[in-house]
């Protein structure tokens, strides 16, 4: 079974290990999933390169997911793990039509740099 | 039987509609234009309405009456329309009478108009006409009367237009279209305030509700709804100070003319106040009968003056229908209806008469060009001379037993209403009946006696053809006494005042049966000082005539001068055109350029402004739609963010 409480340690982790982990606490992940979302966000808005957009987003979706897996560990049951999984086949999903868009977008604009992509002004 | 005549009655309602479409869709590709077609469909009918006719004149109930109604639209438990059909003794008389003059009108246009461009649709017009009148003579509800109301007023408007290149038809059709229009949205106000209080158009539910106490309107509700509907027949029937667009209304095929006169169009109206006749309460009446009284007397006076020889018969008309409203007003229902009838026969003689004439004068209108015709166009002056005796009163004539017995109406109605006042009315029909007399002997001296004025067109006319004097002689012969009662000088005995009886009104508070037999007994006494005064009147009318223009006594020019204040009131008809133009004509622009300004400055001005405002705004926001993926994720990233600073501060 599965720890249900921050105070609870894995059997398989050395003492030290234990300790380390316990040590951390939940705002330690909200901040990296933060940082990672910023930078995703970052990466989306400052690429040129739709394929490195896609990273971005990527980083963001990931971002979440540590976001999903802390709540799910301090609260004590599996919910937000299920919904990371969620968003980890979503992604994955994403990613496919995704690439075929942007592989469409080349064959038909002949780039793949979002600057010179405005068609939606028409 | 019921069955069989409601089937019939559709079947004469509806062979003009299909005379109609056939002709509409189909004329022009018809051997000679399908004339033979409408007729035949228009002989038809009429042979079916005769047939009817025959079967209510030998029943001899004056309660027969069939009916056959369907629900035509639903809207809820008591808010209901229903149509139908109502065949009793007075729809079955007056279908006989619009379908013979019709079909008669259909035979004559045959000659009349055999080189007209558009001769097949003048045809399906006819037909058009005649299916909206018999519609309103069969309709037993206020509705679908009014849906074939303004049907007529439609047909009206095409067939006075007919000749549009014309100019003056051209407006003369809008003229009686547009003053129409004016009646009828008094009728329609009128229909709507019964409808308000008894969620019903049946006319004999109605009735029946008002006598029975069950529908509650007070009888101020009652003369205020009265007048409204009468309102419709006042445009309709041409009369004042709705008349003026009858006489313009000569602009028309001739042949038209005495459908319009005589069947179908001014017949409607006075055959609709017959049919509420009962519920109009005694103050609406008198209204009725000032209004006929005086148009009579006034389109009397008209008449006398003018030159235009189908003119004149128009001016008879207004004064004609002028005393059948006269007759409904004064109680005297089943004399009005009476006069209904004969005055549509030989009306409709005089005005296919005058079209002979005209034919056979190659369109020459004018009174003063004509003169001893009587020699050319035999048969014509025969029929113009015996009808022309039945619309001036003379004894032996329809038209004798009929006035006569509305003046004596007049009489009793302003005895059994004290006298004062109220004996101008049927004084005003007697004048008209001097000025009638007086202005019919005019018009027939001068076209068919005395010596041809102009002679060159006087060795051009000859007889008209067959099927055109035969209509006449039919009309003519309808126009004698002993059709319509044995004694030459009371209709009182005959078939229609006793199949048609007059009817007591519902009206609450009002003694009806005690009120009627009263009204009954005074007009009697009033019958023999009537038939002697009118029959004088007539004999006087005529004799002035006769010394004037036949004898040269006096001589015109002088009179009129003499008289030319007078003269030249009647020649202008009183200046009613006039007056109108400066009034309502001159108003109704002055309104539309009021409109117009309102229009252009408030309303545009509000639109434009509204329509500024978003292209303004449009140019603002225009510039954040960049097409770039970018920077929409960009803003919806600044929007989430203002969202979160706006929540942490609130």
């Amino acid at each position: 079974m599965l720890p249900t409480s921050p105070g609870k340690t894995n059997k398989i982790l050395s003492p030290e290990e234990g300790k380390l982990l316990e040590s951390l606490t939940l705002n330690h992940f909200l901040t990296l999933s933060a940082i990672l979302f910023s930078l995703g966000v970052f990466g989306v808005m400052t690429r040129r390169n739709a394929v490195v957009v896609l990273m971005g987003i990527e980083l963001m979706l990931n971002s979440a997911n540590i976001n999903l897996i802390a709540f799910s560990r301090f609260n004590g049951n599996l919910d937000g793990q299920m919904l990371a999984i969620f968003v980890i086949v979503l992604a994955a999903a994403e990613a496919a039509v995704a690439l075929a868009i942007i592989l469409n977008m080349y064959s038909n604009l002949k780039t793949v740099n979002l600057d010179e992509v405005d068609q939606l002004k028409e | 039987m019921q069955e069989t005549i409601i089937q019939l009655a559709l079947a004469v309602l509806i062979l003009p509609l299909v005379s109609y479409l056939v002709q509409i869709f189909a004329g022009k590709r018809l051997p000679r234009q399908g004339d033979w077609l409408a007729t035949g469909f228009l002989g038809a009918a009429f042979l079916i309405a005769l047939y009817i006719a025959i079967h209510f004149l030998s029943a001899f109930d004056q309660t027969l009456s069939y009916n056959l109604n369907f629900q035509w639209l639903n809207l809820g438990k008591e808010w209901s329309i229903q149509l139908g059909v109502k065949v009793d003794n007075l729809a079955a008389i007056t279908l006989a009478m619009v379908t013979l003059i019709s079909f008669l009108v259909h035979l004559y246009s045959i000659a009349y108009m055999h080189d007209d461009s558009r001769y097949a649709t003048y045809f399906g017009y006819l037909g058009l006409f005649t299916f909206s009148m018999l519609g309103i003579v069969l309709s037993d509800n206020l509705f679908s009367m009014y849906m074939f109301w303004e049907l007529v007023g439609l047909s009206s408007y095409l067939l006075i237009g007919f000749w549009f290149q014309k100019k003056e038809a051209a407006a003369a059709s809008t003229k009686a279209f547009v003053v129409n229009r004016i009646g009828d949205i008094g009728m329609w106000l009128g229909i709507l305030i019964l409808w308000s209080q008894f969620y019903t158009v049946n006319l004999d539910e109605i009735i029946a509700g008002i006598q029975n106490g069950q529908f509650t309107l007070s009888n101020t509700w009652l003369t205020i709804g009265g007048i409204l509907l009468f309102m419709g027949a006042v445009g309709k029937s041409a009369q004042f100070p709705l008349h003026v667009w009858l006489p313009d209304a000569m602009e028309g095929p001739t042949p038209v003319s005495a459908l319009i006169h005589a069947a179908t169009m001014v017949a409607a109206g006075v055959y609709f106040v017959a049919r509420i006749f009962v519920i109009l309460s005694p103050d609406a009446l008198t209204v009725i009968a000032v209004i006929g009284g005086f148009t009579a007397f006034m389109a009397a006076t008209m008449a006398l003056t003018q030159n235009d020889i189908k003119r004149i018969l128009a001016y008879s008309t207004v004064s004609q229908l002028g005393y059948m409203i006269m007759g409904l007003g004064v109680g005297a229902y089943s004399a009005a209806m009476f006069h209904l009838l004969t005055h549509a026969f030989f009306k409709a003689c005089l005005f296919l008469g005058s079209g002979a004439v005209i034919y056979a004068m190659h369109h020459e209108q004018d009174i003063r060009e004509m003169g001893g015709l009587r020699k050319k166009l035999p048969i014509t002056f025969i029929t113009y001379a015996v009808a022309t005796a039945a619309l001036a009163g003379l004894p032996l004539f329809s038209g004798f037993l009929s006035k006569d017995a509305i003046i004596a109406g007049g009489w009793g109605w302003a005895s059994f209403h004290g006298g004062g006042w109220y004996n101008v009315v049927p004084a005003l029909g007697l004048t008209a009946a001097l000025l009638t007399a007086f202005y019919m002997g005019r018009q027939v001296f001068l076209v068919f006696f005395g010596e041809p004025r102009n002679k060159e067109k006087y060795d051009h006319a000859h007889e008209v053809p067959a099927v055109m004097w035969i209509p006449l002689v039919v009309l003519s012969v309808l126009s004698l006494f002993p059709l319509f009662s044995l004694n030459p000088l009371s209709g009182d005995a005959g078939w229609f005042m006793n199949l048609i009886p007059s009817l007591q009104t519902v009206v609450p508070g009002i003694d009806g049966a005690g009120k009627l037999t009263e009204l009954t007994e005074l007009t009697h006494h009033a019958h023999w000082s009537t038939v002697i005064s009118s029959v004088l009147m007539a004999l006087v009318g005529l004799a002035i005539a006769f010394f004037i223009y036949m004898k040269n006594a006096v001589d015109t020019d002088k009179l009129a001068q003499s008289l030319r204040p007078l003269y030249l009131m009647s020649f202008n008809k009183w200046y009613f055109d006039e007056i109108y133009e400066v009034t309502v004509v001159r108003g109704n622009i002055v309104l539309a350029k009021v409109s117009a300004f309102f229009d252009t400055f408030v309303i545009d001005f509000l639109v434009n402004t509204t329509g500024f405002l978003v292209g303004f705004f449009g140019l603002l926001v225009r510039k954040f739609q960049t097409g770039k993926v970018q920077s929409y994720i960009a803003f919806a990233l600044i929007g989430v963010l203002v969202f979160f600073v706006l929540k942490g501060v609130f």
